[in-house]
């Protein structure tokens, strides 16, 4: 514990103004990069991950070295992460449990509707973090609904705990023990220092740990886990039944039906009756909104984009070239930015050779998975589509 | 509306242009590219008009690259007309200098392809936006919209390129407009219906100006206050990997997410052997035996 404080001071150096900023932004963009690096073609991933993210509500979230509280804070960014997640992971599931008072809560059951955890989030922030926290009743809680889970899904947990203290009613050793049996992946995020234990844990279930700095420096630990994780190999392939439902957009004006999706049970919004939505193949009860799982038969529904917008992990964007500028050329191929001699480093990409500035390459391996000059390219615009 | 003295709203409007000069109109009547360019910048220099805040860019692609054309790096010299907006005078003058240019260097060595490489434009379109939000000043707002005026085909060569743009764009919050002049575009259509943006196959090519003015001007927020044509429906089906037909229920591989309208054992994409499903159809067991019988 006493080394992971070390290595926190260590970290941070004062450039030579006295200032911290670019120590920290440094670290971020190394991380960044190195992101980039470890991310293999064509590697087996997870795609349908179902996480539970265990949130530490003891006492010591009210510590205020997080703005404006640790706890306050951690909702903030678990907000972003969970809309991030299902963007990412469209045909995932999350849930979240807090544990306080040496207990362990269900806020929200694993689902795959983004909307429904947001508003939890905000609900909790009128949540006073009380007590200690119980990380083996919370494990065990996440794990009771994990464990009725198919093999061939991909099952995680995420823990953000910011106590050095845990309350246990038994052995952790055994828990761990479960979730290596379980094949359940579990990360750790420590807010305060690195703990004996949790490190065990991470590295036992082949998860990892990370202790966050600084808020920015948070969110950076935090959106790690938000590509999926290399599936393990003894993961069970299934092929899943899924529906791909119409767009049913002018269903003649006598049959407006009624949606059953969450939209209709909401209490607070009223009902309404829809004349447009998404039928379920196989039952025919409208939704409206995709993607989703049938409430009348567990269908799984999707529609081919959602489906296509996981395939960027299988054929990612590789890697470019950090080279040196050298004064040609003139302008950044995709943003159209004048490069001078400021811009000490500038990225090449090996297919189509054209030259990008830093925030491009950011842009183009983190959201746009395209490389433009690859797609500007006659020769190599086919790129992705040939390797499926 | 009440609004915020600092506060500048800013609306870009990216033009991405097919100037593929191999396009069946085209190659039909040579003078329909003149046409559509004029159309186009009236109808950009409209935009400019609404206001002074309005920022534009023009982006011109054909089978073998993309190139902007307006904002240019080096702007040209220009003799200002009396009685016009400078700015107007600028536009079009970039615009036509730059193109000439554009088609002018089309390599005559290799084969001229149908296939124009939009996706390529729309993605330099992506990071030029992107550059703009990362250079925009506290409390600016940047409205950012692209319309995409084509004739030729889309094609599922292309298919990967567009996925990933559509929800970048979508994420980024930008629409994505497309007026096609000759076909009907189903890849952009869920382009448009996943970022919000219109669509319109054009029904007289003549009439390109006004349609431009009347469906793809007006603010995205003011739209739904107009009477348009009504959306398209969209077909969001999968085809399937193994026959590329239309399917409505079908089986998706874990790992790779291939669509497949059968069970089958193995993936033919990613070469994994699945396990066979315990709880769904009685169907399968019986094919599982089969199996259990060529071993």
């Amino acid at each position: 514990m006493a080394d992971e404080e070390e290595e926190k001071e260590e970290a941070i150096k004062e450039d030579d103004h006295g200032l911290l900023e670019a120590s920290v932004a440094d670290i971020i963009h190394n991380a960044k990069r190195k992101r980039q690096m470890e991310k293999k073609v064509g590697a087996r991933l997870g795609m349908m991950r179902h996480l539970y993210i265990i949130l530490d509500a003891s006492e010591s979230m009210s510590i205020q070295d997080l703005k404006p509280t640790r706890f306050l804070c951690s909702l903030k960014l678990l907000e972003d992460f969970i809309e991030e997640f299902f963007y990412q992971n469209p045909i995932s599931q999350l849930g979240v449990i807090i544990t306080r008072n040496k207990r362990a809560e269900k806020v929200s059951e694993l689902a795959g509707n983004s909307k429904k955890h947001v508003k939890e989030m905000q609900n909790m922030q009128q949540i006073a973090p009380t007590g200690e926290p119980s990380l083996q009743n919370s494990i065990e809680l996440a794990l009771k609904s994990l464990r009725l889970l198919p093999s061939h899904a991909s099952k995680e947990i995420l823990i953000i705990v910011g106590a050095l203290t845990t309350c246990d009613p038994g052995d952790i050793n055994e828990t761990i023990q479960n979730m290596k049996t379980d094949s359940v992946r579990c990360s750790v995020i420590g807010l305060a220092a690195e703990l004996y234990i949790c490190k065990r844990m991470a590295t036992a279930t082949g998860g990892e740990h990370g202790v966050a700095l600084d808020d920015k420096h948070y969110k950076e630990q935090l959106n790690a886990h938000i590509d999926p994780p290399p599936a393990a190999t003894r993961l069970d392939a299934a092929l899943v039944k899924m529906g791909f439902p119409h767009h049913a957009l002018h269903s003649s004006a006598n049959d407006s039906t009624m949606a059953v999706c969450i939209h209709a049970e909401n209490s607070d919004e009223s009902v309404k009756l829809l004349s447009t939505g998404y039928l379920c193949p196989q039952c025919l009860s409208k939704h409206c909104e995709l993607p989703v799982e049938c409430r009348a038969c567990g269908l799984t529904l999707v529609s081919a984009p959602h489906l296509a917008r996981s395939y960027h992990y299988l054929f990612p964007v590789e890697p470019f070239k950090e080279v040196s500028y050298s004064g040609t050329p003139s302008t950044c191929y995709g943003c159209q930015k004048i490069l001078s001699q400021k811009d000490k480093k500038v990225y090449t990409c090996n297919k189509c050779n054209q030259t990008f500035c830093l925030d491009c390459e950011i842009f183009i391996h983190e959201s746009l998975h395209t490389c433009p000059g690859c797609a500007t390219n006659q020769d190599t615009y086919q790129r992705s589509t040939d390797r499926i | 509306m009440f609004k915020m003295s600092n506060e500048i709203e800013t609306s870009l409007l990216i033009i991405v242009l097919d100037v593929n000069p191999v396009q069946r109109i085209i190659k039909q009547e040579t003078r329909i590219l003149t046409q559509c360019l004029d159309s186009t910048i009236v109808f950009a220099n409209a935009h400019l008009m609404q206001s002074s805040n309005n920022q534009l860019a023009v982006i011109a692609c054909h089978s073998d690259g993309a190139k902007f054309l307006y904002p240019c790096e080096k702007p040209v010299e220009i003799r200002q007309i009396d009685g016009q907006y400078e700015k107007f005078t600028m536009v079009e003058r970039t615009v036509r200098q730059q193109l000439q240019q554009v088609i002018n260097e089309i390599s005559l060595d290799k084969p001229l392809n149908g296939e124009s490489l939009i996706s390529g434009a729309l993605t330099m379109a992506l990071c030029y936006v992107a550059r703009l939000e990362r250079e925009k000043i506290a409390g600016e707002k940047i409205y950012s919209r692209i319309l995409v005026i084509t004739a030729s085909n889309d094609s599922a060569t292309q298919y990967m390129n567009y996925m990933n743009i559509f929800f970048t764009a979508q994420k980024m919050g930008i629409i994505l407009d497309v007026c096609s002049l000759d076909q009907e575009l189903t890849l952009l259509q869920q382009g448009c219906d996943i970022t919000g943006g219109n669509y319109l196959k054009v029904p007289q090519l003549s009439g390109l100006l006004q349609y431009l003015l009347w469906i793809f001007l007006p603010d995205p927020n003011v739209r739904s206050k107009l009477v348009l044509p009504p959306p398209v429906k969209v077909d969001y089906r999968a085809a399937c990997f193994c026959h590329q037909e239309l399917i409505d229920i079908g089986y998706v591989c874990s790992i790779c997410l291939s669509i497949f309208c059968k069970f089958s054992p193995i993936c033919t994409t990613c070469h994994t052997v699945f396990k066979m499903p315990g709880p769904i159809p009685i169907k399968m067991k019986k094919k599982k035996k089969t199996i259990d019988i060529v071993h």
